[in-house]
């Protein structure tokens, strides 16, 4: 359990790893292109690791709707915006409120789609969010 | 104390809605996963972002910011990326979950974030974060504490 807890942890700073270093990428070039190789880069070695595990195409790839595709493109602007912001509100904050965003739209998309939920935890979870959102705008350098 | 000028509205507001993107993506991505093996959910996004990004270069033409190359570590973020892809779609199916691995991914976001910030690592500005500054990363990461393990379970 302990070392499984590492590796989730291990994920979360190969997150910030990845963004410092698109970050500085696009500190030399520009977000766009910071988020291009990010993205060349990736596949690249998602590439080899399909030619080494095989089975890239394994189930019914073909069937699935076309806008499912669309992660991609969705992506790219994640991973542009992420590099234009992190030299400029730096790793943490940077961090923290894409992660309150995630947090926000994940509740309002639970909630369009009908996901059971508890109420009272969306309704503190999001107060404390957004709380912690306006309250770090107020930070003076 | 902080190289970095003061951040403004919008920057806030950005990296809000960026974290909406993600939503959205995990969503998509997850679509995918359903028809194809999990190596296809996340080789397909990486295929389809690059030919979105050379369309949004070959449109936009940003002007580079420096005319001097950067050092060539800095193309590897991709690396890393690809490699959490497979540490969370590996630990999601263990007894941590999908709750447990983005608690304690959040953690580690914060951790290594805040050590870079404080050292300036990579060639970033180097900034100390004050205590308004810890007081928000407190209420935010409390708050979504509360939802990962709290807002879906009746």
């Amino acid at each position: 359990m302990i070392w499984l807890a590492g590796l989730a942890i291990l994920a979360g700073v190969l997150v910030s790893l990845s963004r410092q270093i698109n970050g500085r990428l696009a500190l030399s070039t520009s977000a766009t292109e910071s988020s291009l190789w990010n993205h060349v880069v990736g596949l690249t070695f998602l590439s080899f690791a399909a030619l080494l595990f095989g089975g890239l195409f394994a189930g019914q790839p073909q069937a699935a709707p076309w806008w499912a595709f669309l992660g991609g493109p969705v992506g790219m602007v994640f991973i542009a915006a992420g590099s234009w912001l992190i030299s400029r509100l730096g790793a943490a904050q940077t961090a923290i409120l894409i992660i309150a965003g995630q947090m926000i739209s994940g509740v309002a998309l639970d909630i369009m789609t009908g996901t059971p939920g508890n109420l009272w935890a969306q309704v503190t979870g999001v107060a404390l969010i957004l709380l912690g959102i306006k309250s770090g705008q107020g930070r003076k350098s | 104390m902080s190289d970095m000028p003061p951040p403004r509205f919008y920057h806030f507001a950005a990296a809000v809605a960026a974290g909406g993107l993600i939503t959205l993506m995990v969503q998509f991505n997850g679509i995918l996963a359903i028809y194809g093996s999990l190596l296809f959910a996340s080789w397909i996004p990486h295929l389809t972002g690059t030919c979105a990004a050379l369309i949004m270069l070959a449109v936009l033409r940003p002007r580079r910011a420096a005319m001097a190359r950067p050092p060539i570590w800095t193309y590897l973020g991709g690396v890393s990326g690809a490699f959490t892809v497979m540490l969370t779609s590996f630990t999601v199916n263990t007894a941590l979950a999908l709750s447990g691995t983005i608690a304690l991914g959040l953690v580690g976001q914060m951790i290594f974030s805040l050590f870079a910030d404080m050292r300036g690592l990579f060639g970033l500005p180097k900034r100390l974060p004050g205590r308004q500054e810890y007081k928000s990363l407190a209420l935010i990461i409390a708050g979504s504490m509360i939802l990962i393990f709290f807002g879906r379970g009746a």
